[in-house]
């Protein structure tokens, strides 16, 4: 295109005009040859003929000179008259030479001028000159004669003749020639007429030409343009011309307006995107990743990151708030600071960074197939109000088209607010929240605080109960006190006189004992001794007989020692002697006594003993045997199924009271568990008593004395131990006997100890039973409030009707209520005003003089007395009735006809103090 | 022990944490989600009545000691209620919501946290005096089983009847208040009838699911003790248990606070926190 010669619209326009100039000067050209020709000719013929007309004429005149003067000669003789003679015939003829050669074209001029010649020489020769000297000579006959004759007039008159018609030859001559100029001349004309219409066709045709050129091409780029602009699609079409003039420049220009246009609309577009995908967002993490992946695919980056301002405690930090990246995993650092870095120097700076020389240790981008480093990143401040709000980066793998950076400077431009909005936004949710959970906190204090003040308000009710109580409990106390001391003097003095008579008792039974065992002695031996029947003298039967005897009688024995056990330990006459026990023995000892007895009930036993216990024990070991075997033999007896367990093992320290500590440091705990019938929980007591077993029916079933108990119990206690028991009816029972080490005996003072040990046990037991025995009782007490809600109360009755007010003045006098009864509303507020003690207004609604609308309102209104509770009473399902009672300033209302009942109840609503 | 206040609180935070965890798995009980701030109040209380030391004591306690926990766990539940709290709360639903009501051909109303049943009470007064009562179900639930029993007896102390009594007038009572109970020298004993289609039972908002459709749920100051997240999650369990055009009712102090489940509810009386379920 570039060798393509140019021709413009201005060439082909000169063009044309310079051709149809051309046209022009050409054919002015021409015409003015011609009209210079016809000039030419014209002046010719007029300088020509005048000439030839003045020489004729001259010629003719000099002749007729000649011919005059010469007659003036002739006649006066006079020389000079011939003087005009002499000058005429030497100028005729130079004239005649003249006219001669200008009519050298015109030969029949010339022949007739050749002839006027003639005539004139013949006129000269023949008369003028023989004359003349004639005259001289004085010849006077000779020219009479001459005269007489007259040649000359004849050739004069030829002469002048043929003048004449030389004369009428050239006036001929020239009307020809002017006819011919004018034949011309109109020719000229029409040849001029010709060549304009020449040009004119030739104007139109060129300026046909040039328009249509221009023309055509300008319609085709208009149809282009309005196809274009019809045209929907983002991408529009160009125009293409194949002409190199203006419109091609034109058409040019165009073409870039529209791409120029294209792009703008491109930039727009994808803003205005942007800018919708923005809209609603409210958190800025969002708005971030919303903004950010946009951004990336409208700009077909890699990676990108956004950071957004943060300040804590005067530290500025950009955080990242979102980050994208193709690959899918995290990118960018997590905060910079101002200046930190090319992205700290973009957000200190304000400016916008591209670099697109990376270092290749930047970091890669990762594809599904490998990585990549990217070729530029772009850097770009947030700004708003002149502050760097937050910056975006953005890497590719290509490069950042002028376009793409343009997308993002502009959407950037306005984003700054946006992330400004929507930070201002988050502040305020985050202060709207904040004033939210405030309310909610103070509105959970508040309800805490009433939950608290509830509580307090019980608790100081409960304290109040129970120091009411208390009082009580100790001016009671105080009473049993003394009743106490008086039934304890009692009870020491018939302690004492039981004492003796229990130390009487167990020493005659000691004694008794003994005094039994003696005879009992010979008759075990010799019933033992029948039943032998060595010398088969007695009869099966008999030898039967006799180990009956033994046996009963060894029961006996048993049960004897037994008592005599019991008394002398009643009767403080057991001796118990301290001594050092092997207890690695103990359990071999039990074994080979028990082991048989369990074997023929088919029961299990076992024995264990835990390691720690020492092998050294100091106690008595007869009785600590006793003990044992009586437990032993007592769980054996009640188990018909199962398994009897014994279990010996060392106290540790932490399970001794100082108590305990205070008599040894050496305890030893056995256990004596059996699955047998157990024993009920209300028997565990009794059955330590002496001669009780659990009921009578065990009596019956199991034999025995119900002494054995009795005596580990006391055994136990001069072992300075105790024995317990847990025990549940059929569950089987366990006693536990708990004895010390003591290797120097025990002293007095130290039984008393541990006997209070005990007895701590056993009397809060008794006490928690006294507790809720008393429960019954304080309810009684309370219906005394019930009496105190009412009591004293005075109610001020007002109603006109005597029968309402007998039964209700009845009614509530019963239950201690003072009445005072007003007829009308004047006389309740006379009431009122003399006395302050009222404590409840019962207000009928419909009474003469003043209602109970308006006593209320004056009562409110006028006296001021809010707090008194005035109960309305009012027809029943008469809405109005209530409204108006509750706007006169009525606490309640009751429907009428009364419910006494309903009334009570409410009564008590508003007569029970707040407090309470 | 001398700490910096900074590291006592995070001490704190670990014992409550640690003191929260213990009560869930004993108990069941979820507190985890509570708003520490009312927590560490009330531990703080049980600390001061109680006279223990630290936090992590309160825990062994918890643990090792008979019967704490559950003293514990009913100083946690705050059962601060009254008859026709805010009467002008029941006077909207009165005036706004029970016309809706009266073109259902059965109610079920979920009372959320009833505790002592005051406001289940004066609901069901409301829906007698409405004529609703005999098509009306009031499933009135507590998560603290103690104060459920105190709510069946339907007994209240008489000290406060006065209040109520002006409460009862405020929130528009069309009867004489004194119709519904009978006193003694204590309490005021509320009708038994009104029982009649109220049925108490144990449910737990924090663990619990929802377990019918309801045309009202009444949930007034409780969730100002849970932490937003379990505000949130309770919000979706009630918009999945209300049915369409179904009424949220919430204290006075609260909202939903958030948007997307605000979004499911037109506010129709905006000072009572009366909201309809719109899709």
């Amino acid at each position: 295109m570039l060798n393509k010669l140019k021709i413009g619209i201005r060439t082909k326009i000169t063009l044309g005009y310079i051709v149809i100039i051309l046209c022009l000067l050409v054919s002015g050209i021409i015409l003015n040859n011609q009209i210079t020709f016809l000039q030419k000719e014209r002046n010719y013929i007029i300088t020509n003929d005048t000439k030839t007309l003045e020489l004729t004429n001259r010629i003719e005149r000099n002749i007729l000179d000649m011919e005059s003067s010469q007659r003036g000669f002739i006649i006066t003789g006079e020389s000079s008259y011939l003087k005009p003679y002499n000058k005429a015939s030497e100028n005729w003829e130079y004239a005649y030479d003249e006219l001669y050669r200008v009519l050298e074209n015109k030969p029949t001029q010339q022949q007739k001028l050749v002839e006027i010649k003639t005539a004139m020489e013949h006129w000269i020769t023949t008369s003028g000159e023989p004359s003349i000297k004639l005259k001289k000579e004085n010849n006077t006959e000779a020219l009479k004669e001459i005269y007489k004759v007259d040649v000359g007039r004849k050739d004069m008159d030829a002469v002048r003749d043929q003048f004449e018609s030389l004369r009428s030859v050239i006036y001929a001559n020239m009307q020809a020639q002017v006819n011919d100029l004018d034949k011309r001349n109109s020719i000229v004309t029409l040849t001029l007429l010709g060549i304009l219409v020449f040009i004119s066709v030739i104007a139109i045709f060129i300026a046909n030409g040039i328009s249509r050129s221009i023309v055509n091409m300008l319609t085709k780029v208009t149809q282009t343009i309005q196809e274009i602009a019809a045209s929907k699609s983002r991408k529009k079409g160009r125009i293409h011309v194949k002409t190199n003039d203006e419109i091609n420049a034109l058409v040019a220009a165009t073409n870039e307006l529209l791409d120029v246009l294209e792009r703008r609309e491109w930039l727009q577009v994808n803003i205005a995107e942007i800018v919708t995908k923005h809209q609603g967002i409210s958190a800025v993490t969002k708005l971030a990743e919303t903004f950010l992946s946009e951004l990336a695919q409208k700009t077909q980056s890699s990676l990108g990151a956004f950071y957004v301002r943060e300040t804590t405690d005067n530290n500025v930090l950009f955080v990242k708030k979102a980050a994208f990246a193709e690959a899918g995993d995290d990118v960018g650092i997590e905060s910079f600071k101002f200046g930190e870095g090319l992205i700290g120097q973009c957000a200190l700076e304000k400016k916008v960074l591209m670099y697109n020389d990376i270092p290749e240790d930047f970091r890669l981008i990762g594809t599904g197939l490998g990585v990549v480093s990217p070729k530029s990143i772009f850097i770009v401040p947030i700004i708003f109000e002149n502050d760097v709000i937050a910056v975006v980066e953005l890497a590719t793998m290509t490069s950042f088209s002028e376009l793409q950076q343009e997308l993002v400077k502009q959407v950037i431009e306005t984003f700054g607010l946006t992330v400004n909005s929507v930070l201002g936004r988050m502040e305020i949710v985050r202060l709207l929240n904040e004033s939210r959970a405030m309310t909610e906190e103070l509105q959970m204090q508040s309800e805490e605080l009433q939950a608290q003040s509830e509580e307090l308000q019980m608790q100081t009710e409960e304290l109040t109960m129970i120091n009411e109580q208390l009082e009580e409990r100790t001016k009671e106390a105080e009473l049993k006190s003394r009743e106490l001391e008086q039934a304890k003097k009692e009870l020491e003095e018939s302690a004492e006189q039981l004492l003796l008579n229990s130390k009487y008792k167990s020493e005659f039974l000691a004694n008794m004992s003994h005094e039994l065992r003696t005879p009992l002695n010979s008759i075990l031996i010799l019933s033992e001794m029948l039943a032998e029947n060595s010398q088969h003298k007695l009869l099966e039967e008999e030898a039967e007989f006799a180990k009956v005897i033994h046996s009963s009688g060894e029961d006996l024995l048993v049960l004897i020692n037994d008592i005599l056990d019991l008394s002398k330990v009643e009767a403080g006459k057991l001796d118990i002697s301290f001594d050092e026990m092997n207890m690695s023995e103990v359990p071999v000892q039990i074994e080979q006594i028990f082991a048989p007895v369990a074997a023929k009930k088919n029961l299990q036993f076992h024995i264990s003993k835990d390691k720690n216990v020492a092998d050294v024990f100091y106690t008595d070991e007869n009785r600590f045997q006793q003990i044992l075997k009586n437990l032993l033999s007592n769980a054996f007896k009640f188990t018909e199924h199962g398994a009897v367990n014994l279990k010996i093992k060392q106290l540790g320290q932490e399970h001794l009271t100082s108590n305990m500590q205070n008599v040894s440091a050496d305890w030893l705990e056995i256990k004596v568990s059996d699955t047998g019938i157990g024993i009920p929980k209300d028997k565990h007591q009794l059955i330590f008593e002496s001669f009780q077993q659990a009921d009578g029916a065990t009596v019956r079933k199991y034999g025995g004395t119900g002494l054995g108990l009795s005596i580990c119990k006391e055994l136990s206690r001069l072992l300075g131990g105790w024995i317990s028991l847990q025990s549940e009816e059929g569950q089987g029972s366990t006693f536990t006997l708990t004895i010390p080490s003591l290797p120097n005996g025990i002293e007095e003072q130290k039984y008393f100890e541990l006997a209070v040990h005990e007895v701590v046990a056993t009397n809060e037991v008794r006490e928690l039973e006294e507790l809720t025995e008393e429960q019954p009782s304080e309810i009684q007490e309370f219906s005394q409030h019930e009496v105190e809600i009412f009591q004293g109360k005075n109610i001020l009755i007002v109603d006109d009707d005597y029968r309402n007010i007998y039964a209700l003045k009845n009614a509530l006098e019963k239950r201690g209520m003072n009445i005072l009864v007003a007829k009308d509303g004047i006389e309740c507020l006379d009431i009122l005003q003399t006395n302050d003690e009222i404590d409840l207004i019962l207000m009928d609604i419909m009474m003469p003089n003043l209602d109970g609308y308006e006593t209320m309102s004056i009562i409110r209104k006028q006296m001021k007395i809010t707090d008194l509770p005035i109960i309305a009473l009012t027809a029943k399902a008469m809405k109005t009735d209530r409204d108006k009672s509750i706007e006169a300033g009525a606490s309640d209302y009751i429907s009428k006809p009364l419910n006494l009942e309903q009334l009570v109840s409410v009564l008590r609503v508003w007569l029970v103090s707040k407090g309470s | 022990m001398e700490r910096f206040p900074l590291q006592q609180k995070m001490y704190t935070d670990l014992e409550i944490d640690l003191l929260l965890e213990a009560i869930y798995r004993l108990s069941g009980f979820d507190f985890r989600q509570y708003n520490r701030s009312s927590i560490s109040r009330r531990i703080n209380n049980r600390m001061r009545m109680n006279n223990i030391p630290t936090i992590s004591r309160v825990i062994e306690n918890v643990i090792h000691e008979d019967g704490f926990l559950e003293q514990l766990l009913n100083d946690f539940s705050i059962n601060v209620t009254e008859m026709f709290r805010n009467p002008s709360f029941f006077k909207a639903f009165r005036q706004e919501v029970v016309p809706y009501l009266r073109d259902y051909p059965e109610i079920r109303i979920w009372h959320a946290g009833c505790a002592t049943g005051e406001e289940v009470y004066s609901m069901a007064i409301l829906l007698q005096e409405e004529g609703l009562m005999d098509k009306a179900v009031i499933y009135a639930t507590d998560m603290n089983e103690q104060v459920l029993e105190k709510a069946k007896r339907g007994m209240f102390p008489i000290n406060k009847m006065q209040a109520y009594t002006k409460n009862y007038m405020l929130a528009g009572g069309i009867q004489a208040f004194s119709e519904y109970y009978k006193t003694d020298y204590q309490y005021a004993y509320f009708h038994p009838s009104l029982l009649k289609n109220i049925i108490f039972a144990q449910h737990n908002l924090v663990t619990d699911q929802s377990f019918n459709e309801f045309h009202v749920i009444m949930c007034r100051n409780v969730l100002i003790y849970f932490l937003p997240e379990l505000q949130n999650k309770v919000h979706y369990l009630f918009a999945e248990s209300l049915s369409k055009n179904g009424f949220l009712c919430l204290g006075d102090k609260e909202t939903i606070g958030f948007e997307d489940i605000i979004s499911k509810y037109k506010e129709i009386v905006g000072n009572e926190k009366i909201f309809q379920k719109v899709e």
